[in-house]
């Protein structure tokens, strides 16, 4: 008895000792975000300090210029987390308007070389993006689509759109056919079968799904390193901010925080779907 | 009736393609997009000036023939497999631990989604902050078993490690949640029959727990193995490759070549190589998956 109370309290530790190492880097930048730069850089590393919003206001430029240690210097922060936002949502909104129909027909119809589209589908997971980007870039350079937020929407649907297609094959997949065929027999057509039937069953897998893929978009640094300019997401944003050359660490702090409140904020919405679409959902 | 028939199949068709389409022509761009980058991995195409020419394989023989395109290679295969190994192992552990009746162990779970869901330049940058050698918290820590000053990034013989302990820190989760699921999976009769034969805790676990996670183990690790094999966010994020080329991987050095030096041609041809080794990587995994798989049942 006494050995089995043991055993418990040495595991409740272990968990604990993970989650320690999980969650304490988060837990120290969001502290540092509300550092003054002199806590910052003090070494032993200060955990109890007095609080200042002022990383954030120089982040969104909303600090008095004379007021901060970075005299004239200007950071615009909205501006990449409304790109982000854009270029984030626009993509999730393509990918379901192209990939829910691609989806449903890989569940439901039988064509030649079904099986070889699935495949190919699939095999965007394994595309390299690097790859495909050069030409891209020099492709969009001449049709004019660099910098661009339609641009930007395409290409994110590189990472975007198979995930779709294939997480909307699986849910169609787990509905009993029988349904449609009630409905046909009462004399639906397949547009209005999709539209009235099938796709308000589809509305949670399609929730998490759209939080899923929106969560990959917002991750996404390399395509909008190479290819925007001014039209920049949050993750290139950031690393510009470490540009300027001064010790800019209290700042860019803050714009850590921005950059993961988003994703954390979904977990809390959706951790269900995350955990099912971050592991199997991309082995399945 | 014969009529009717034709007509609804050729209305089905129609709509299987009005559904299937739009799908295909966005994908289709970039398999044309990819034709293309191996095209110009054929050439001598530079940015900003306009004659091209065709070179064949000359770019691949000008890569073959230089040492340091070979220390990439290396150092992406050494970076992915030891990234991914420490990740199975250690996924392999923290599953078993969520998997044992401690009263945290449910509660406790979701933690592990946080580092899967930050976006990989902001872990990055997290990280590279607290690896300061002079006042990163990190070396705080480690002060206290007595390591003093560890150089994380900032030094060539240390960098590679530290790339390799962030991407073990965002993706270990990856594999403790996919092991986990497998833990669960197992029916509760057969480690009960196991149990009533005498079996041990060790002796369950290697005779019965870890063959049926085995196919879990190793379907995580191709998916890990081909990021990890591509990773560019962390190691743009931390190093870009440095110091002097500690940490210059095959995605980063075709970053390079291609955006900075302006070689689209030659970047073109080192991606290209990048992607023969996941592929290569990938089957031999796939076979690895068979194996095991085959082995269970």
């Amino acid at each position: 008895m006494l050995q089995g109370k043991l055993t418990s309290l040495v595991l409740n530790i272990l968990i604990l000792a993970v989650v320690f190492v999980m969650a304490f880097p988060i837990v120290w930048i969001v502290m540092n975000s509300f550092k003054e730069a002199a806590d910052i850089n003090a070494y032993p590393p200060v955990f109890v300090f007095d609080s200042t919003l002022e990383n954030y206001k120089v982040l969104f430029d909303i600090a008095d210029a004379e007021a901060t240690n970075y005299g004239t210097l200007k950071v615009e922060f909205f501006k990449p987390v409304i790109n982000s936002l854009v270029i984030s949502v626009g993509a999730v909104l393509l990918s379901l308007v192209a990939g829910v129909p691609a989806g449903y027909a890989l569940a439901r119809y039988n064509f030649r070389g079904k099986e070889d589209l699935a495949f190919f589908v699939l095999g965007f997971r394994f595309a390299p993006v690097l790859l495909v980007v050069i030409p891209i870039f020099q492709f969009f350079q001449v049709i004019g689509l660099y910098d661009s937020y339609l641009g930007m929407i395409w290409v994110y649907q590189l990472i975007t759109l198979p995930m779709i297609i294939w997480l909307c094959r699986s849910y169609v997949e787990d509905i009993p056919v029988e349904i449609e065929e009630a409905a046909a027999i009462c004399g639906a057509k397949r547009p209005q079968i999709m539209l009235q039937v099938v796709l308000p069953l589809l509305r949670t897998g399609l929730v998490g799904a759209s939080l899923l893929v929106f969560l990959l978009a917002w991750h996404n640094f390399a395509l909008g390193l190479i290819l925007t300019a001014d039209k920049t997401p949050v993750p290139v944003a950031l690393l510009k901010l470490l540009n300027p050359g001064i010790s800019f660490y209290p700042v860019v702090s803050a714009g850590l925080v921005i950059s993961m409140i988003v994703p954390i904020g979904l977990i809390i919405l959706g951790q269900r779907h995350l955990e099912r679409g971050l592991t199997f959902g991309a082995l399945k | 009736m014969v009529n009717e028939g034709v007509k609804k199949s050729r209305s089905n068709r129609t709509f299987l393609l009005i559904s299937i389409l739009p799908a295909i022509l966005i994908l289709g761009g970039f398999v044309l997009m990819l034709f293309w980058g191996f095209y110009q991995s054929l050439t001598d195409m530079r940015f900003g000036r306009t004659r091209v020419d065709f070179e064949g394989f000359g770019n691949y023989a000008y890569l073959f023939g230089r040492g340091r395109f070979w220390d990439s290679v290396s150092l992406t295969t050494t970076f992915a497999f030891t990234a991914v190994a420490c990740e199975a192992v250690l996924g392999l552990a923290i599953a078993k631990l969520f998997n044992t009746k401690a009263l945290l162990a449910n509660w406790c779970r979701p933690v592990m989604l946080l580092p899967l869901v930050l976006p990989p330049l902001s872990v990055a940058l997290m990280w590279t902050t607290m690896m300061n050698p002079e006042s990163g918290v990190l070396n705080y820590f480690l002060g206290f078993i007595g390591v003093d000053n560890f150089s994380w990034i900032s030094k060539a013989d240390t960098a590679l490690l530290a790339v390799v302990f962030i991407d073990v820190w965002t993706y270990t989760p990856f594999f403790a949640l996919i092991i986990f699921a497998g833990l669960r999976g197992i029916s509760p009769e057969i480690l009960e029959a196991a149990r009533m034969n005498g079996a041990k805790a060790w002796g369950l676990f290697f005779r019965i727990e870890l063959p049926m996670v085995l196919p879990y183990i190793i379907l995580a690790a191709l998916f890990r193995l081909i990021d990890s094999l591509n990773q560019f966010d962390i190691i743009f994020g931390t190093t870009q490759g440095g110091p002097g080329n500690a940490t210059n991987v095959l995605s980063i050095s075709a970053y390079f070549t291609a955006f900075q030096n302006l070689q689209f041609g030659r970047g073109a041809a080192i991606m290209i190589m990048n992607w023969l080794v996941v592929l290569v990587s990938a089957l031999v995994m796939v076979k690895l998956w068979r194996y095991t798989r085959d082995r269970v049942s």
